[in-house]
């Protein structure tokens, strides 16, 4: 479906608002034909919508849901359905009454279909059953561990960091203190279409010369990022880098609010010096090829480039106070 | 009330002297230990150091006053608490450095680690169920003292009878299983249990002593049920619940600080050597946190169970007073079980809270790494939790006439749980093949990913909450409509905190995503905040709104769908699951562990075990718990002497059985 875009920013209420639209827009219509004397029975309103909902889910939402997520969205929306049929004994009454005429066979017509149904639900089972037994050719699936849980101390290049309690020491001010609050006022709005704050302002574009503190250091990690990372990981750090689909699974998308907006920045500097060879037994199955960074970085250099992730993507580390 | 005789007066002088002796008995163990605790340790009676290891630190002293050292030889070696990092005296021998031989882990041609596995869980039901259920007595029989309407009062009393009479049977169960599982410890994991009973000496002798006071007390005030019916007694007898609750509550919170300890100890040095005092190695960084959630799941827990046993008994009714008997029963433990079921999760919430606090990685490996599927199956559960009970709700208003006006709503309130469903449930690291990961283009969805973290997921659960919250002040309100003169105002009022409540959380869940992460953490108070409103206000104000309602008709216990029913048993298996699978979560998060950071497992099975296999061990706890629950019920019915009390006279809605803002 291109004609209806799903809007980067705005596609999970999207989605919902969509999916709301339609059943609301569906019950109206019912509600006008019933008071019409014309309206669909509940059985085949809880069907339609069952049947609507596993369509939306498959072709409209773009890239595909994997299956395992779509089987649980299926489940629970049939669950929700018998839920609504059921709520009351006149509903489930009536949700009934079309499946129990069946199988009374009350006229000519209902007869026919028990027939069919006879032969066709058995059919069904048996070709299910026959295709669980063929043998499949596919990859297996893999339950990833995508944030192995960190260790609580990590060496790098001989010097050892606590990871809860050590801190990015290029998020400094002017004055070269520490300083969070100052490093958030500076990052991108991602919202925005990722803009600068005020390109012409030092404080706020890293590729000002005259940029000092924070803004300097996301300058030189940003030039790292583009020697080293951005093959991989994309120059606008999405993770579709030149090189990423020679790779399975691609790698990590920063933009995704899954990745590094949920991690705290000594995660992703650990995570980077390590790479995938440094993976915990927890990482199974270390599907990784990211290369341990600490043997080609420095450490002030993983540092300044993890900081540039961050700034990037408009996303903030996550931090405990 | 009349004036006592003389045997009667002396009858309850002895009854109110034997409450006091009994209270006396109960607090003379903690006032026994606490000299020596407050003494920081030492000796046999406060969690000071084994025999052996007192034998050894004479012998050394010894032997240095033999080479000469003399008095320098009697410094005490200071240690370094792990956790609160206060100095104390070294008391204890370091934590065993095992290793995989039949001496630290002897064990059978099968996985010690599943047979401890399934001794703790079934000893963990029991202990629960019959925690939960005094607990539940005492609110019903209070409600039935305080009920002016007599016949409601006797079948208040009933009510606690059968109650406290199910959990008599569960109550030996739990003795003879915590008394397998100790067997299970000292056999299988020696060297474990060793250092844990040398550190939890005095605690665990405590918690002997409560066990026996508990008993007592539950005994007597069982047994004592018809002699202390009326007038005073009654009260005494109340009184005696109340003293039964204190200790089954301080029994949890001492078996929690053993469970607290392995997870993140404290009151010890990085070897694990006892320092000397006890309320640090008691309170631990998630003992709390610990006893707040178990107590509420507990509460839940029993209330489940005891909805689940009136729901048999419902269904196999052969009489019509029968059925409304055990349907009122179903109704009630439903109310009182779904009442601690609804701030669970903010408990939850707090408990993880202090996990990530104490431990980001243990954190981490919970929600985001090696465990976070089993959250997913977790989150699932919970949702299977409130639907049903709104499920049962909605059926309950069939039962009373004035409830079909609110059944036509029901599907707009079916989307609400569903949508808030699907976001709760949706994992943040998907099952996939290779095949889909690529089509997918990443680990993520750029959709559903959103879905996948926290801002969205505590939307998603206020949002089923507050529904939850809306389904039962419909069904109070069910056959009953407000006479107050400000009624119109009270419902445009309820309605528009309910959409502002609503509008508030979907706004903050779609806000939490364009700012920090600490920030963000803060917002769930705000969503919390319209939840508790929404329930505290919310019934409150329809409360007040029911006050002289004009009744449409009376409530017709018995005139039930038997899907309600199977909705009562549904929730009961799902607590029971759920409450296993936590339990393994909890304990898996330990992973290569015996006591966190302190004592390693190095036995064969120090490994995390399949998602598939533990839901197979949580499915066979949960079975082998019904079916031996099945036969206490049973045992029950063969102690049945009469029917349940009938009540002539309509049956009105009574709020103290309401759920939290009802009462």
């Amino acid at each position: 479906m291109t004609w209806l875009k799903l809007v980067e920013g705005y596609m999970p209420m999207q989605m919902i608002s969509e999916l709301a639209l339609s059943v609301l827009i569906f019950c109206l219509v019912n509600w006008t034909l019933k008071r019409a004397g014309m309206g669909i029975s509940s059985f085949w309103a809880a069907i339609g919508i069952w049947a609507f909902i596993v369509t939306y889910l498959t072709y409209r939402i773009y890239p595909p849901i994997p299956f395992s997520v779509r089987a649980i969205y299926g489940t629970v929306s049939a669950c929700g359905l018998f839920m609504w049929v059921s709520g009351s004994q006149g509903a489930w009454e009536e949700f009934k009454r079309p499946i129990f005429n069946v199988m009374d066979g009350i006229s000519g017509f209902h007869k026919a279909i028990r027939v069919v149904a006879l032969i066709l639900i058995p059919l069904g089972l048996g070709g299910f059953a026959f295709k669980s037994f063929l043998p499949s050719f596919e990859e297996p699936i893999e339950l990833r561990t995508v944030h192995p849980a960190p260790p609580a101390t990590t060496k790098v290049h001989g010097k050892t960091f606590v990871l809860q309690t050590s801190a990015n020491p290029f998020r400094v001010n002017k004055e070269g203190k520490y300083d969070q609050a100052f490093s958030n006022e500076r990052i991108v709005e991602q919202s925005m279409g990722r803009l600068m704050k005020d390109v012409n302002d030092p404080n706020f574009n890293p590729w000002d010369p005259n940029a000092e503190g924070y803004t300097k250091y996301v300058r030189e990690g940003g030039e790292i990022f583009y020697q080293n990372c951005h093959f991989c990981h994309g120059d606008n750090l999405n993770g579709r880098g030149l090189w990423a689909y020679a790779f399975n699974p691609i790698p990590a998308n920063f933009t995704d609010a899954g990745t590094i907006a949920q991690l705290q920045e000594t995660f992703v500097f650990w995570r980077v010096s390590k790479g995938g060879i440094g993976l915990p037994g927890e990482g199974f199955p270390w599907a990784s090829v990211m290369p341990p960074w600490e043997q080609h970085l420095t450490v002030d250099e993983i540092w300044k480039v993890v900081m540039f992730e961050y700034w990037h993507t408009g996303y903030y580390p996550r931090t405990w106070d | 009330m009349g004036r006592l005789n003389d045997g009667q007066a002396r009858k309850k002088f002895l009854a109110v002297a034997g409450l006091f002796a009994m209270g006396a008995m109960l607090v003379l163990p903690i006032f026994a230990a606490l000299p020596a605790a407050l003494a920081g340790g030492g000796g046999g009676s406060a969690g000071g150091p084994p025999p052996e290891v007192l034998a050894a630190q004479k012998a050394a002293a010894a032997a240095a006053a033999a080479s000469g050292e003399g008095v320098e030889g009697e410094k005490v070696e200071v240690g370094r608490d792990v956790y609160y990092k206060t100095e104390g005296p070294v008391v204890g021998a370091p934590a065993p450095k095992t290793a995989d031989t039949s001496e630290f882990y002897p064990r059978y041609n099968f996985e010690s680690r599943v047979l401890l596995w399934v001794a703790n869980q079934q000893h963990l039901y029991y202990g629960s169920f019959v925690l939960a259920v005094p607990i539940f007595c005492m609110c019903v029989e209070f409600a039935g003292m305080v009920s002016k309407d007599k016949a409601m009062a006797k079948k208040y009393d009933q009510l606690a009878y059968d109650f406290i009479k199910i959990s008599l049977t569960a109550y030996s169960l739990t003795a003879i299983l915590g008394g397998i599982l100790i067997f299970t410890f000292l056999t299988l994991y020696p060297s474990f249990f060793g250092y844990l009973s040398s550190i939890f000496r005095p605690v665990m002798h405590i918690y002997a002593l409560m066990f026996v006071a508990e008993s007592g007390v539950l005994y007597i005030y069982y047994y004592g049920w018809d002699k202390m019916r009326e007038g005073v007694m009654k009260w005494i007898h109340l009184s005696m619940c109340v003293v039964l609750n204190v200790i089954g509550t301080v029994l949890m919170f001492l078996a929690n600080s053993w469970i607290a300890f392995m997870m993140s100890p404290a009151g010890v040095d990085e070897q694990g050597r006892y320092l000397g005092n006890i309320w640090h190695v008691l309170h631990t960084a998630l003992w709390n946190p610990l006893n707040v959630h178990r107590i509420l799941g507990n509460m839940a827990f029993g209330g489940g169970v005891v909805a689940a046993y009136a729901a048999y008994r419902f269904l196999s009714a052969k009489t019509d007073e029968e059925r409304a008997h055990y349907d009122w029963m179903g109704y009630i433990a439903m109310s009182l079980g779904v009442a601690f079921l609804i701030p669970l999760p903010f408990a939850g919430y707090w408990l993880m809270r202090e996990v990530y606090a104490y431990r980001q990685q243990m954190g981490i490996t919970l929600m985001g790494g090696l465990l976070a599927w089993l959250f997913i199956i977790q989150a699932t559960m919970i949702g299977i939790l409130f639907l049903t009970t709104n499920y049962y709700l909605w059926q309950a208003l069939g039962r009373m006439s004035g409830g079909e006006r609110f059944q036509k709503y029901i599907k707009y309130f079916v989307f609400i749980l569903v949508v808030g469903l699907l976001v709760f449930i949706t994992p943040h690291t998907i099952v996939m093949t290779p095949a889909e990961l690529k089509a997918m283009g990443g680990q993520q969805h750029p959709v559903l990913g959103n879905y996948g973290v926290m801002s969205a997921k505590n939307g998603g659960i206020n949002a089923i909450i507050m529904t939850t919250i809306a389904s039962f002040i419909w069904y109070q309100r069910g056959n009953k409509m407000p006479a107050v003169s400000w009624s119109s105002f009270g419902n445009i009022f309820l309605i528009t905190f309910f959409v502002v409540a609503h509008v508030n959380n979907i706004w903050v869940a779609c806000y939490g995503y364009f700012i920090p992460a600490n920030v963000r953490i803060g917002l769930s108070i705000p969503q919390v905040a319209g939840t508790l409103s929404c329930l505290f206000i919310g019934t409150t104000i329809n409360l007040m709104m029911l006050k002289g309602a004009k009744e449409i008709g009376p409530i017709q216990y018995g005139k039930i769908a038997p899907r309600s029913q199977y909705a009562l048993i549904m929730l009961a298996t799902a607590f029971t699951w759920m409450m296993g699978l936590m339990g393994y979560i909890r304990s898996s998060v330990r992973l290569f562990w015996h006591v966190n950071e302190i004592m390693r497992d190095n036995s064969p099975w120090a490994y995390t075990h399949t998602i598939g296999f533990a839901a197979n061990v949580i499915s066979f706890n949960v079975l082998f718990f019904w079916i031996s629950i099945m036969f206490v019920f049973w045992l029950g019915t063969l102690g049945m002497k009469k029917a349940p009390v009938a009540v002539k006279e309509p049956v009105q809605a009574i709020p103290s059985a309401q759920p939290a803002g009802g009462s």
